[in-house]
């Protein structure tokens, strides 16, 4: 709830760039439809605390080292549960108040959303076991 | 009305980001604006000012890039099997570094959020003594109101503007550190000690690389230079060290081109520069092409668009930077300065860190403790690097007369350079003494590797008022560099030879 209220405020920001060029999905063809990248607060609202599915988020950087590993292992993981659960990847340069808002301090930062709501999180790299592990507490639950 | 906030720090470098965090330790209101203004090649880069983004960091992690160059070169004689020549790619390294110091902008960015410090990211200017109006980048205006506000916005480098197509075609050290491709044949003029520790690490990657100097190495920086006479820094006017570490340079490959000043830099069809300069010792005139002209002329405080006219603000009228007393309250009640901006201070992080550090205690936490700008130690991070804590010696003579000290020195050579056959030549030390009564230390000088650790331990001997008795019954640590400076016992006074003898 706190969230929510937290990213109307968010919202009141000018906010909307131009979308980027190549475009919100990424991926491979199988994780294309279930992972995108948020581009601002309002997209956030839209497509991660308005999702009907669960969505995971994840909080990375271009310079974060760590980050390159996680992200696409957990595409893949994700791109495997076949829609029954997203990932937004959320840049925290490009939307540095949105981290701020979560509390993000180190990456990468992977939140469990469900209805608006963190349920689920953790901080740094974790192996393939693990990751499962953490989506299915998010499908299952 | 009342104010907005109990604190407005203008400059999210060393200075600002100390003075903010410390002041909200004591649960006052506090804001940082942080701006920062391209370079003219259109450079820009994120929160923490110069040390952490085109300052004391990236020129570090440099340097170490060239350091382990060197080590590598040394492995041989050690037994590793290294296929000579070993090259360096530019861009690995540069985005190494990059990454790190973005890493240090995200993280200064955390913690004013867990200090519950307010962040705005634009250009302020004052509109009175407690008002401070910016843009924000979506064009916003937004109006901050303080009761005390700190100027903080540090320096950024001055481009020669005398000299043709210097800001057309020239970069700095704000663009150096922030390049993806390598600078390549690099000239840079003139002698200061961002242009040595730029011209050595380029050197150690494996650049050609030419350092043009008007007149005596550290010369023109120390004219230049604005820290007042009574604080003198260590390092200005040391002819002695400066040329031994440019003789050190010379001798790794770094090109002099000694009393010589550009006059023109025009670009060629290729893309290349052709710098044209004259030779004051030949009375003739020279030219050469190179890939990049790092400028290294010294550094122009950043008050451009402050308005400090419109408020009172003094500045020194020659170098621009505003004048502060000893608790570096400026000419106008409630507005402050610290680092770089100010006049007569060190351009040193950690004096501007301590400086903004106390200030907020004095203001917030009714503690009267003042800076103390006295004997701090510093180095300079060229191959061979130059550590120093208290007096140079020419500013020894001055205070005291050369009567009254005495001058201990010694060259010696790193065990580390035996096996490797490396040049140990330049490698010396020297300790300022009182002469008379209980002949306190009143600076040491160290050149060679790790200067900066060496020299650091030592300060805090000079702090508490360290004699050379003192120095002498300290046992040294066998077998380093440092335990050298235990050792020292021949005087320049006594004309006897100081050069390396044996263990």
């Amino acid at each position: 709830m706190a969230q929510r209220l937290a990213l109307q405020r968010l919202l009141s920001l000018p906010t909307r760039g131009p979308l980027a060029a190549h475009g919100r999905a990424l991926g491979t063809s199988a994780g294309r439809r279930s992972t995108f990248n948020v581009q601002d607060g309002s997209d956030f609202q839209d497509r991660v605390l308005n999702s009907p599915k669960p969505v995971v988020v994840d909080f990375h950087a271009q310079w974060c080292g760590p980050c390159k590993i996680l992200g696409p292992r957990l595409e893949k993981l994700v791109a495997k549960l076949e829609g029954k659960v997203l990932m937004a990847k959320v840049d925290i340069d490009d939307n540095t108040d949105l981290a701020i808002e979560y509390e993000v301090s180190a990456v990468p930062t992977v939140l469990a959303m469900k209805n608006g709501d963190v349920v689920d999180k953790f901080v740094g790299i974790k192996d393939e076991d693990q990751l499962e592990a953490f989506l299915k507490k998010l499908i299952g639950a | 009305g009342k104010n907005e906030y109990d604190l407005l720090v203008i400059g999210g470098g060393s200075g600002g980001l100390a003075c903010a965090k410390e002041a909200a330790q004591f649960g006052r209101k506090v804001a940082v604006l942080d701006y920062v203004e391209p370079s003219p090649p259109g450079t820009t880069w994120g929160l923490g000012g110069t040390c952490v983004n085109v300052g004391c960091i990236p020129k570090k992690l440099m340097h170490q890039a060239a350091l382990l160059g060197s080590a590598l070169k040394d492995a041989q004689h050690y037994g590793w099997n290294i296929s000579q020549p070993v090259h360096h790619t530019w861009s690995v390294m540069a985005q190494s570094v990059q990454n790190y110091v973005k890493s240090l902008n995200w993280g200064h960015r955390v913690q004013l959020q867990e200090k519950k410090v307010k962040y705005f990211n634009i250009k302020g200017s004052f509109s009175d003594p407690h008002t401070v109006r910016g843009l924000t980048k979506a064009g916003k205006e937004t109006v901050v109101t303080a009761d005390n506000i700190v100027i903080a916005t540090g320096g950024r480098p001055k481009y020669p503007m005398h000299v043709a197509g210097a800001l057309e075609y020239g970069i700095t050290s704000d663009d150096l550190f922030w390049l993806k491709e390598s600078p390549g044949k690099t000239l840079t003029p003139f002698v200061f000690n961002v242009s040595l520790e730029c011209a050595g690490f380029l050197t150690g990657i494996g650049l050609d690389t030419t350092v043009m100097m008007r007149s005596v190495p550290l010369r023109g920086f120390d004219q230049a230079s604005h820290i007042s006479k009574e604080n003198q820094i260590c390092f200005t006017t040391q002819q002695q060290m400066a040329s031994l570490v440019t003789e050190h340079m010379e001798s790794y490959g770094t090109k002099f081109l000694k009393r010589c000043f550009p006059t023109k830099v025009e670009k060629l069809k290729d893309n290349r520069l052709q710098v044209t300069w004259k030779n004051a010792d030949l009375g003739t005139e020279e030219t050469d092409s190179f890939n990049t002209v790092l400028w290294a002329v010294g550094r122009a405080p950043d008050i451009k668009t402050l308005n400090l006219e419109t408020v009172g603000v003094k500045t020194n009228s020659e170098t621009g930077k505003i004048i502060v007393d000893a608790s570096e309250a400026t000419s106008v009640p409630h507005i402050y300065a610290v680092g770089d901006i100010t006049e007569g201070r060190p351009e040193l992080t950690p004096t501007a860190i301590a400086a903004g550090k106390l200030l907020a205690q004095r203001l917030f936490g009714r503690s009267s403790e003042l800076m103390d700008y006295d004997n701090v130690p510093t180095t300079v991070f060229t191959p061979l690097e130059y550590g120093c804590v208290g007096l140079s010696e020419e500013a020894a003579v001055q205070r005291h007369g050369s009567d009254n000290i005495e001058v201990y020195h010694a060259y010696y050579k790193p065990l580390e350079f035996t096996v490797a056959e490396r040049d140990a030549t330049q490698c010396y030390m020297k300790m300022v003494c009182l002469r008379e009564r209980e002949q306190r230390i009143l600076g040491l000088h160290f050149i060679g590797p790790n200067a900066g650790e060496v020299i650091q331990g030592f300060a805090l001997g000079i702090k508490c008022g360290a004699t050379y008795p003192q120095m002498m019954k300290t046992v040294g640590i066998h077998p380093t560099c440092a335990e050298e400076v235990t050792k020292l016992h021949i005087t320049k006074r006594s004309g006897l030879d100081a050069t390396v003898t044996g263990c």
